[in-house]
């Protein structure tokens, strides 16, 4: 068991190098940086920059470095902790995301429950009651849940928060607590808000996690041993969450190894509509402005992230099916 | 469900004097499908007297296996017991009880599931749990039906175990399921099923899943727990080696009817019905000269969705008489001089005496809309 947990760590330290390698490459191939973008910007506003001036810059910034050096020199900081600055924010990258990362934890971690929540007991009762009215009317609202853009269904719950519910609805907090220090009124204000995008959020997985929940279910249904504990005598309720439920679950863990990934950057669309201030927007700024090291520290985070879910995930399947042997 | 059971008090067949653990009376189940109405049993009624084997032999789709599963009232959906009793009597001097007015899910159900009726199924490596260990899923079953003691169940899943026939039942009761061996499955299925001393065990084709080897040693221990529980057991096969091993007595059954009955030895030596006789020539024998051909029953099972009229073996029976088989559906009809052999032939006389009552595949009145 140790064994296998020192075989894992060295596996993923060794997916992670190579994730990082390939990444720097490819934030290194369209030409321009952002210091470019800020050099173009300098112009604009009527300064005029010598050739000297521009070149101290790259001096400065390492840009007239070949790419394996500056990576070399990334990579060097990064396994101290120290990630780079960004160019655009004109701070270090590991502070920018830091302080952005406790929301979109949270938002994306309320998401995962709420889905889980939803999506087991709804798949389970759409799957005992296959072809009711009900179970017809839960795949209706599932296949909308997953083909309905997140975009569009956050600017519904707006209009919908807005006008039904007269709140002052979009960010995390209402405008008085915006820039005020965390305080108990400032958490239940908050309470308030997530429920928008954690629903926008989670509205997807689990429509999907509902569907897959039902037709797991549906299959483990027909296994013998499900009518070996009818048989036994036991209630129908023990039979189908003891002995079909536990049963069905493989995937559902499965999918678990991909959701760490996107608790920090699953919401970028929603966060943007919704003007919250998590670490999405600043994934999509980053790559768009070409802030590099702040770009590839993102890119980093998120395949660290998948590694590491997939290794829980598959310990959480071991400890969830006797069948399955961690060696 | 429940709608359907007063139909069955309508034409109450009074159960007999004898000390039978269950008797089967004039039991049809229909599966109401999309496709239409599928008459699975048609009228099957037998008894199983106390501390006896019963075997129920015929092809797949006769309707073996779903007449076990209306004794546990687990017939699956869209399947629905329309019209019959089955009246239980667990200990000798109990009063017989129709277990049909007991709704399926309702709490009398359960008492008799696993607790007086056991059952064990045909596929030794998915009928149990992979999630449990093959102890905690017997253990579940004695918890459920007589003591509440952990520890005490704990005890007896081992005890059952053992007796079995497990070598090491300790360490086999924390065993899981994918760790043993298909007969070893088997035993623990037995195991389970006996686990609370039922007064009858439904098998339904324990064994054939299993190696020869295997299944001999599992139906010397069927029968050896069967002489010292007492238990009756309702075996359900298609194999007629396995017959002659296990059985008293045995019941033939086509298309959803019990087209002979007798004692094991009449089947063997003194088959009337063409089907028996068929089936029974169809065993691959030792000493069967090479290059002779096994005989094969022509033709196969009709398509459930159709009716046959008149005996529903007519299209394929080697005795076939026009203008009567194809019209009359036989009735079941004692053999001279044996009332305790059945059989329901036109080769036989008397077999025309419930021709005006029954029509084959038809009950009129009896199949209720699909709910």
């Amino acid at each position: 068991m140790v064994n296998y947990i020192i075989r894992r760590v060295l596996y993923m330290i060794v997916t992670v190098f190579f994730i990082s390698i390939i990444a720097f490459i490819l934030i290194n191939l369209p030409p321009g940086s952002a210091l470019d973008a800020q050099i173009q910007r300098l112009r604009q506003q009527g300064g005029d920059i010598s050739m000297q001036q521009i070149n101290d810059l790259k001096e400065r910034y390492g840009l007239n470095d070949p790419v394996y050096v500056q990576y070399l020199k990334w990579i060097g900081g990064a396994i101290h902790g120290d990630f780079g600055q960004s160019f655009t924010y004109n701070a270090p990258v590991g502070e920018l995301i830091w302080s952005r990362i406790a929301v979109s934890v949270i938002l994306s971690l309320f998401a995962l429950i709420f889905a889980w929540v939803v999506a087991i007991p709804v798949g389970v009762y759409s799957a005992t009651h296959r072809y009711t009215v009900p179970d017809y009317i839960v795949t209706v609202i599932q296949f909308v849940g997953i083909a309905i853009p997140e975009f569009l269904l956050a600017l519904l719950l707006l209009v919908f928060a807005a006008t039904v519910l007269h709140m002052d609805a979009g960010g995390l907090n209402s405008q008085q607590f915006q820039n005020a220090p965390w305080s108990w009124a400032k958490l239940m204000d908050t309470i308030k808000h997530i429920w928008i995008p954690v629903i926008v959020i989670g509205a997807g997985s689990t429509a999907w996690l509902t569907r897959v929940m039902r037709a797991n279910l549906l299959d483990v249904l027909n296994y013998q041993y499900v009518q070996t504990a009818r048989a036994k005598g036991l209630k129908e309720n023990v039979v189908i969450w003891k002995h079909a439920v536990r049963n069905a679950l493989h995937p559902l863990i499965m999918s678990l190894g991909t959701a760490l990934p996107t608790l920090i950057s699953g919401e970028v669309i929603v966060s943007i509509v919704l003007n919250i201030p998590s670490d999405g927007p600043l994934f999509l700024a980053s790559l768009q402005t070409k802030d590099m090291y702040l770009a590839i520290t993102f890119v980093l985070l998120q395949s660290v992230l998948l590694v590491v879910g997939n290794l829980l995930a598959d310990f959480l399947l071991a400890w969830a099916d006797p069948r399955v042997r961690l060696e | 469900m429940a709608e359907t059971i007063p139909s069955a008090q309508s034409t109450e067949i009074r159960p007999t004097g004898e000390d039978n653990v269950i008797e089967v009376l004039d039991l049809h189940v229909h599966f109401f499908t999309t496709l239409g109405v599928v008459r699975a049993l048609n009228g099957v009624t037998f008894k199983i007297p106390r501390g006896r084997v019963l075997g129920v032999v015929g092809e797949s789709g006769s309707g073996k296996s779903v007449t076990g599963f209306s004794i546990m009232q687990l017939v699956q959906h869209p399947g629905k017991i329309v019209k019959g009793q089955i009246l239980l009597k667990a200990r000798k001097d109990d009063q017989p009880i129709n277990i049909l007015k007991y709704d399926r899910h309702s709490q009398q159900m359960r008492n008799i599931r696993g607790n007086e009726v056991g059952m064990i199924f045909q596929e030794p490596m998915t009928s149990l749990n992979p999630s449990y260990t093959v102890g905690n899923q017997i253990q579940e079953a004695i918890l459920l039906h007589q003591t509440p003691d952990k520890d005490e169940a704990w005890r007896r899943t081992v005890d059952i175990l053992r007796r079995v026939g497990m070598p090491n039942p300790e360490r086999i009761a924390r065993s899981y399921p994918h760790e043993l061996s298909g007969g070893m499955r088997q035993r623990a299925m037995i195991a389970m099923a006996l686990s609370c001393t039922p007064s009858l065990l439904i098998a339904d084709e324990p064994t054939t899943a299993l190696d020869v080897t295997t299944e001999a040693q599992i139906l010397d221990l069927m029968r050896e727990l069967q002489k010292d529980i007492g238990m009756s057991i309702m075996f359900i096969t298609h194999n007629m080696g396995v017959v002659a091993q296990m059985c008293d007595e045995v019941v033939v059954m086509y298309l959803g009817r019990i087209v002979e009955r007798a004692s094991v030895e009449e089947i063997f030596y003194d088959p009337k019905h063409p089907y028996t006789v068929a089936l029974l020539r169809s065993i691959p024998r030792i000493g069967l000269s090479k290059g002779e051909k096994l005989e094969v029953i022509k033709g196969g099972v009709p398509d459930s969705y159709s009716t046959v009229t008149g005996c529903p073996f007519h299209p394929r029976c080697p005795n076939f008489m026009p203008g009567i088989c194809d019209k009359v559906m036989p009735a079941e009809t004692p053999i001279e001089g044996n009332p305790h052999h059945t059989v329901r032939c036109h080769l036989y006389p008397g077999s025309a005496a419930e021709a005006e009552v029954e029509t084959s595949g038809l009950a009129p009145g009896t199949a209720p809309a699909a709910s």
